[in-house]
């Protein structure tokens, strides 16, 4: 059993260590060496007989005891960082994408409602906080909190195209939707035109404001390390909540409304509620990853919130699993940080998604993490 | 016909796609504990009377009242939640799911802990589920001693009959007062159709009060499970009564075997 034990903190070391190593190496040779590094280490769990199996019974034989391994890493990871604060800045942005993709994931994995609006509710969320703290003069905690409501109430407007049709027909109606709400935003007064709005304040936490520099264990990090805490209590938050409405009879009803709507109805599940409780609960994480956003780079502008951040969202939850909750983590953590590693990929971000898209969806529909079957327990 | 009090009550039931009359003023009284059986060709009408039973389909014309209440306006969700239960002519399961949860899914309706549950008090919850999930372990094993075990398995890895088991475990789930059965046997082998037989024996055992109406193609399964027969062509019912009687009825002969064969 202890034998478990060193296998899954050897493990995650490894990968901490090659993803420490991988973002930090600007060297080309240094490069090179941790990408062979990583290939080597895919290559050993893939080819050598039973270390995949090994590795995958470890971590489920002591899942407490990984997942503490992996909070501390997380926890860690801004100090492995700290000589970058643009990287901390990635890793914070990733953590948004967790949040966001849990949302959407409901709302496209769980209950099959397909919502390509993703970035119009994050929009919709970061557009708030502008407003209520720019213009009203609230402090930015209470509008990154009241934000996501907003995403929640103009998604009302969705509610009978939600009703009346699915699947690509959805998927229009929605892209729809993002695009008047980039017109609104380039077009309406209040909100500043193409300018958008600029100046929001920072958040700040019992006197604490999150400019300043954290000082952790004696070692002074970037500013964004505040951000970057913040965010990963809330994508820790949001997974632990979005993975035991999954596990539950919420879960239950809409898995089985999006594979059979007749199914559903006969087993007494009421698709008007199954769906906007979905698309609801959904939009509500989705809009508190946009008011965070605002928040941290302190302005909020058109371009931020244009369809091709609804690709990304969409890409993280397809590369992860559909409908798989760990799986959404993963997909976010790989599909963020990639193009900023390589800025050459960077211009050509939205092809890659496309690509990234066609590829998993031919060869590994089932995501890199798929979902598996309730326990309950 | 029957002593025992009606569960359902169907008078002047009418169905229209457009211009055709897909049922036609049915008639049908379903008594507590009754078994019925529903034959008739392919499109005379069986499986729709199913959907306006159950509420997928809305009726012209006619009145269904169930336990003294009228459904006329509920909606499907609603109406299974009544106590109306089903299964499917091609099997409506959800094949990524595991067998448990297609079966859980029945006990939806009937269950007693909500969002805060879900997340906060997570106990309750989980609590509800054991026992959710021991009941649903004792239905699979009245068809199947080895199925509780191949519980957490997706559904889409059992073979065909034990498919059809596992939907008929969901209907019986919601603890149903009407079951309707849509033609269980389509695409089963004469072994399997056996087997079947046997299971329909097994739920009347277990539940003696609950009333099944089961649409059939096969005539020894209707002849082996049902104590009244009804006879449908053409969206009209054109006799009832026990197995012996509508095998010698005329207009049903002539259904199933034209004119001429019927008199020859």
């Amino acid at each position: 059993m202890s034998r478990d034990l060193a296998l899954v903190w050897l493990a995650e070391a490894a990968v901490f260590t090659l993803v420490v190593a991988g973002i930090l190496a600007e060297r080309p040779w240094a490069l090179g060496a941790t990408g062979a590094a990583i290939v080597a280490a895919g290559a050993l769990v893939r080819f050598v007989p039973r270390l995949g199996t090994t590795l995958a019974g470890a971590f489920a034989r002591r899942r407490p005891a990984a997942l503490g391994a992996g909070v501390v890493l997380a926890l860690a990871l801004p100090l492995a960082l700290r000589s970058s604060p643009y990287w901390t800045f990635v890793a914070t942005l990733a953590l948004l994408y967790v949040t966001i993709g849990q949302g959407l994931n409901l709302q496209i994995g769980t209950a099959g409602v397909i919502n390509l609006a993703g970035a119009a509710f994050a929009g919709l969320g970061g557009y708030s906080v502008g407003l209520l703290t720019v213009a009203a003069g609230w402090p930015s905690w209470l509008a990154v909190l009241v934000g996501p409501w907003v995403a929640v109430a103009v998604g009302t407007i969705l509610f009978v195209p939600i009703l009346k049709t699915r699947g690509h027909y959805l998927a229009l109606v929605t892209i729809a939707f993002v695009f008047i709400f980039n017109i609104l935003m380039n077009n309406l007064e209040f909100t500043g035109g193409p300018q958008g709005i600029k100046n929001i304040p920072t958040l700040r936490l019992l006197g604490h404001a999150f400019t300043t520099k954290p000082v952790l264990a004696g070692v002074e990090l970037p500013s964004h390390a505040n951000f970057y805490y913040a965010a990963l209590v809330m994508a820790g938050l949001t997974t632990w909540v979005l993975r035991r409405l999954h596990d539950s009879w919420l879960g239950l009803a809409l898995n089985t409304l999006r594979d059979d709507e007749i199914a559903a109805r006969c087993c007494g599940v009421s698709i008007t509620r199954g769906k906007l409780l979905a698309f609801s609960i959904g939009n509500f994480f989705i809009g508190l990853g946009g008011a965070f956003y605002a928040v941290m780079v302190g302005f909020v502008s058109p371009p931020d919130f244009d369809f091709g951040y609804s690709l990304v969202m969409l890409s993280v939850i397809i590369i992860g699993g559909v409908d798989s909750i760990p799986g959404v983590v993963l997909g976010a953590c790989l599909l963020v940080p990639l193009p900023e590693r390589f800025r050459f990929l960077h211009e050509y971000r939205l092809l890659l998604y496309g690509v990234v898209i066609v590829v998993m969806l031919l060869y590994r529909p089932q995501g890199l993490w798929p979902a598996q079957v309730r326990r309950y327990r | 016909m029957s002593v025992s009090p009606s569960l359902v009550e169907v008078a002047g039931l009418t169905v229209r796609f457009g211009g055709l009359v897909a049922l036609d003023g049915v008639d049908v009284v379903v008594a507590e504990g009754e078994t019925v059986g529903v034959i008739g060709p392919n499109g005379s009408g069986k499986t729709t009377f199913f959907n306006a039973l159950t509420g997928l389909l809305v009726p012209a014309a006619g009145e269904i009242v169930f336990l003294g209440r009228r459904l006329a306006g509920l909606e499907a969700h609603a109406i299974a939640r009544l106590g109306i239960a089903r299964t499917f002519q091609a099997s409506r399961l959800c094949l990524a799911l595991s067998v448990f949860d297609n079966i859980l899914i029945g006990m939806h309706a009937g269950r007693r802990t909500g969002v805060v549950d879900f997340v906060v008090r997570r106990g309750r919850f989980l609590g509800e589920m054991r026992t959710a999930i021991e009941r649903v372990s004792h239905l699979l094993a009245l068809f199947n001693g080895d199925l509780p075990r191949r519980g957490f398995e997706r559904v889409g890895q059992l073979p065909q009959i034990d498919r059809r088991r596992v939907e008929i475990c969901r209907a019986l789930a919601a603890e149903p007062k009407l079951l309707l059965l849509d033609e269980p046997s389509a695409g089963m082998n004469p072994e399997e159709t056996a087997e079947l037989m046997r299971d329909l024996q097994i739920v009347r055992e277990e539940m003696p009060g609950l009333s099944v109406v089961i649409i059939e193609h096969d005539m020894f399964v209707i002849e082996g499970v049902s104590q009244r027969v009804v006879a449908f062509n053409y969206g009209r019912k054109i006799a009832e009564g026990s197995f012996a009687e509508i095998a010698g009825h005329e207009e049903v002969r002539e259904a199933y075997l034209g004119k001429e064969a019927a008199r020859a």
